[in-house]
């Protein structure tokens, strides 16, 4: 097939020159006349029963028109478990909770303000891992949790524990599997607690306007969970929360559930008739935002001598933090992918979602997927060893492929990739030359790692999308996906044009995203931008096209059925001369006289993902994932013996993604996933003392990649089997590449020195106490 | 309010300040300047970095009242009307802009390096771009972006919509 646009590195993002000329308005650019500013007083203890809050003296303060609390107000709010509150009210449950708040008409002033809010606490005892506070003499995070409303049967608190949701898989007879194994192996694994640590911290704008509707602005990538979100915590029609999403520095997956959009709206409440700003510290997005990550498994796995995998066994424990309503979702994800590439006839998998005394835990790019497949694809290096077979040897033997089912007991297509090809290139790219002998400075070891991804969203999530025809027959789309970056606008554009046989140059992306203007869509994650949102525009155009070819047949007196339309006349296919153009027709067509005959051409689609189904209550399978993409990672590096630090020389990535529709977009998803996923391998970890506080939220201490870090270089291969129901064959990349990096490289890391580390991030400090001065390390 | 008299972006101005003002502070709260992002407040990101006579500095870290007779240039004084600076071209080009948030500071960065060391060494591009954090690219084309800047030595003369050529460039620097 012979497309245009799809599969061209059209680089010129329709947003690249306001974002290079610093133009480009983000959340902290906004100010709006009669502006206020607040600011957060946050806890001097992670776990505490307040007695008193005494804010007279703030009040007295300079510029401030009102301090706020928590005091008085009832209601909960979530998406699947309503445990939050916008302001905590008789108790803090983490270090980073909204204690109070000062309104004030410069930030400075309310910072100083916040110093004069007297607290009384009573202490409580604290507790930061799951692993802890699931023990049954545990001290209760919410004493009554089991009486939030929760959407049953998957969100169901356990009463009186700290379990908030407890999820199981079983697929076949587990028991029986590991009698029919030779070998069974079993480890455990920590994947901690990060930061998505965006360059641009978390901000909202709201305003409480004289007739009770809200209008708020916000870094967020859920304008329309945050609209909902908020009618509901006022009780009011969603279409009176009207929520602008201006431009994003950067999601990673913290961005996308609702975090500053209740608490600015409570805090504006207070204060009608003025738009109040919150932009928090770089501190405060640590604690007070979300964190990602934080897993503990426990796995197990069986397998006959020729490599053949009998049955699984997992347990997880999420250290959900303070609230669950999010970070439960992240455990159900991880829960289901905890079979990564791998078919297992038989599997047991059980996950747990505890309440800890921690920032809660919230979208972090790929979410669940890098956790789970952090432990499988260590556990699969081991079970090589122990079967003397070569790691890729192993992983062939048991690869999904077509007809073969995952976990959940879907089966795969043909579309959801192929895994054969990919190993095969990162096969080549990595060890295709002999691996170097340790030297006098250094160990050298290559290692490898399949990866999975599902686009694990509610089954009604959908994008939708609005194409409006001008008279000059130039086109207007209108969606709701956020650019964080990505390349989202510029794929709209190319998939508009190629859809619509236009020049990419009469396609204009709206990139205001507005509840008020622009079509519903759930929010912009799970990589499903493409595979959605390009339907939506191939939908949309599609009427578009019928409606013109109506009009036409008005016109030209013919059958609609007989019509084509080539971008910019419709014409009869077999007397091409009889046409009209489209410019003509897509306001209806105006005959001599002045009457107007035929429909104005603007149309509105959407697109979800088709039969996406809500797992079976008893064996926790089903249709949970529909559109799965699978690749490869491995890696070539070296350890240096003088300082324990680790080089990648060459980091290689193949994913089946189907047709790529930008090559340059598509490579730097890649390249910059593969980085931020090195992170998290070798640097990054949030750190709490004792008592709940964290001690390096911020970026001196919490290390994030530099250019220093990123691989010699990257090895970037795309299989494009062609996904059936995918735009022109298109999926997703956004998140896929964070999947595989961590495993691939502690692989790489045991092939150097012959040490087996179970838990990341693996620093210098750490690897040193290995290698330490013994030469009998390896 | 107290106010001194400094070049920034080429204009002399007069500028109203209070004493405990950062640059950073002055740029997006007094002036209106928002090119200049916010990222940490202590110089650990770089999103915040300006030129000071010649020299790329984290504008959070500069309390505004030394100033007093500075040349400051900003991300807003490199663009001439409609035309990008030739760094931002390549920035461009070599498709070196992910959520763009970091990168008015890097382009800064590199222009402080480029006016005085136009052949500067992949180690010293390393080097000063080390001081910057991006969280989308990975740095792989950022750090094209700047050795793209190097390589087309007549790049701010060639017709800046040849994009496609501009792109063939850096597709091949990248393959190198």
């Amino acid at each position: 097939m012979g497309f245009k646009h799809i599969g061209k590195d059209v680089q010129y993002r329709p947003d690249v020159l306001e974002r290079v000329t610093g133009e480009a308005i983000f959340i902290d650019d906004i100010k709006l006349p009669g502006m206020l500013y607040a600011q957060i007083l946050r806890p001097k203890y992670a776990h505490a029963k307040i007695l008193s809050i005494d804010t007279v003296e703030a009040e007295k303060m300079p510029g401030v028109y009102k301090v706020i609390t928590g005091k008085g107000w009832e209601k909960h709010y979530g998406d699947c478990i309503k445990d939050m509150m916008p302001m905590v009210v008789d108790k803090v449950r983490h270090i980073g909770d909204a204690l109070a708040a000062v309104v004030a008409d410069t930030e400075k002033h309310a910072r100083d303000a916040l110093k004069k809010i007297r607290v009384e606490y009573e202490p409580f005892p604290v507790c930061t891992d799951a692993m802890e506070a699931i023990k049954e003499n545990a001290y209760l995070i919410h004493e009554n949790s089991d009486e939030y409303f929760h959407v049953s049967p998957l969100y169901e608190p356990i009463p009186k524990t700290n379990i908030a949701v407890h999820y199981r898989i079983k697929k076949g007879d587990a028991v029986k599997g590991f009698k029919e194994a030779d070998v069974v192996v079993e480890r455990e694994f920590n994947f901690p607690l990060m930061s998505s640590a965006a360059i641009e911290v978390h901000g909202a704008i709201a305003l409480f306007r004289m007739d009770d509707t809200i209008e708020i602005w916000t870094s967020n990538v859920g304008a329309f969970a945050v609209r909902e979100e908020v009618a509901n915590l006022f009780d009011l029609p969603i279409s009176d929360v009207r929520v602008h999403m201006p431009y994003i520095g950067g999601c990673f997956g913290y961005k996308s559930d609702p975090s500053l959009g209740p608490l600015i709206a409570y805090i504006a409440s207070f204060v009608p008739g003025h738009p109040i700003k919150l932009r928090v510290s770089r501190q405060e997005d640590f604690t007070s935002t979300f964190l990602g990550r934080g897993i503990r498994t426990k796995m197990k796995i069986g397998a006959k001598k020729d490599g053949t995998f009998t049955a699984m066994e997992a347990k997880l424990y999420l250290s959900t933090g303070a609230y669950a309503d999010t970070g439960s979702n992240v455990l159900i994800v991880a829960t289901q992918s905890a079979g990564g590439v791998y078919e297992f006839s038989n599997a047991d998998v059980t996950g747990y979602s505890v309440y800890t005394n921690t920032p809660p835990v919230g979208a972090l790019r790929a979410y669940g997927h890098p956790e789970i497949q952090f432990a499988l694809e260590r556990l699969v290096d081991i079970v090589a060893r122990e079967l003397d077979m070569s790691p890729t040897d192993v992983r062939k033997k048991n690869f999904l492929s077509v007809g073969k089912s995952n976990v959940v007991g879907e089966t795969m297509k043909k579309s959801d990739g192929d895994l054969y090809k990919c190993i095969d290139n990162v096969e080549r790219a990595i060890f295709s030359k002999e691996r170097p002998e340790e030297d006098e400075n250094y160990y050298y070891g290559r290692g490898i790692a399949g990866l999975i991804k599902s686009p694990k969203a509610p089954t009604f999530a959908a994008k939708g999308c609005h194409i409006k025809f001008n008279v000059d027959g130039s086109v207007s789309v209108n969606m709701s996906g956020a650019d964080v970056g990505q390349g989202l606008f510029v794929l709209v554009r190319q998939i508009t044009a190629e859809a619509l046989k236009m020049p990419l140059e009469k396609v204009r992306v709206y990139n205001e995203i507005d509840t008020q203007f622009s079509p519903w869509e759930w929010q912009t994650v799970g990589s499903m931008f493409t595979f959605q949102g390009g339907n939506a525009i191939i939908k949309a155009a599609n009427k578009a096209i019928e409606m013109l070819k109506k009009n036409a047949a008005l016109v030209l007196h013919r059958d609609v059925n007989v019509l084509e339309y080539d971008g910019n006349y419709v014409y009869d296919r077999s007397y091409p001369d009889v046409k009209v153009l489209v410019s003509r027709i897509c306001r209806g067509y105006i005959m001599k006289d002045g009457t107007t005959i035929g429909d104005v051409v603007q149309v509105s689609s959407d697109f979800r993902l088709p039969g996406a189904q809500n797992p079976d209550p008893e064996t926790g399978m089903g249709r949970t994932g529909v559109s799965y993409t699978m690749g490869v990672q491995g890696c070539e590096l070296r350890i240096e013996k003088k300082t324990g630090k680790v080089i990648i020389d060459n980091f290689a990535t193949s994913i089946d993604i189907g047709r790529v529709i930008n090559p340059s977009n598509a490579r730097g998803q890649v390249v910059g996933g593969v980085v931020m996923s090195i992170g998290e391998t070798l640097m990054e970890e949030i750190k709490f003392d004792k008592n709940g506080k964290l001690i390096n939220a911020n970026l001196l201490q919490y290390k994030l990649p530099t250019i220093y870090d990123m691989p010699g270089k990257q090895t970037i291969e795309f299989v494009e089997t062609h996904d059936e129901i995918g735009p022109f064959g298109a999926r997703g990349i956004g998140e896929h590449p964070m999947v595989g990096v961590a495993p691939a490289i502690l692989n790489a890391i045991y092939d150097a020195i012959g040490y087996d580390f179970y838990e990341i991030p693996v620093t210098p400090d750490k690897i040193k106490a290995v290698i330490g001065g013994d030469t009998e390390a390896r | 309010m107290k106010n001194i008299t400094l070049m920034l972006n080429g204009k002399k101005e007069t500028i109203y300040f209070e004493e405990g003002d950062t640059l950073l502070y002055v740029l997006r709260d007094r002036i209106g300047l928002m090119g200049t992002k916010f990222g940490c407040g202590y110089g650990a990101c770089g999103a915040c970095t300006v030129v000071i006579n010649g020299e790329a500095v984290r504008s959070c870290k500069v309390l505004f009242k030394t100033l007093e007779g500075a040349d400051i240039l900003t991300i807003e004084g490199l663009t001439e009307g409609k035309k990008l600076h030739p760094i931002q071209q390549a920035f461009v080009d070599a498709n070196a802009v992910q959520c763009g948030f970091c990168t008015p500071g890097i382009v800064m960065e590199l222009y402080a390096l480029f006016s005085k060391e136009p052949d500067a060494s992949d180690d010293r591009i390393k080097e000063v771009l080390s001081k910057h954090l991006c969280r989308c690219t990975g740095y792989e084309s950022i750090f094209t972006a700047a050795k793209l800047v190097q390589k087309t030595e007549s790049y701010s003369k060639q017709d800046k919509k040849d994009f496609e050529r501009a792109a063939k460039l850096a597709r091949e620097y990248i393959k190198e």
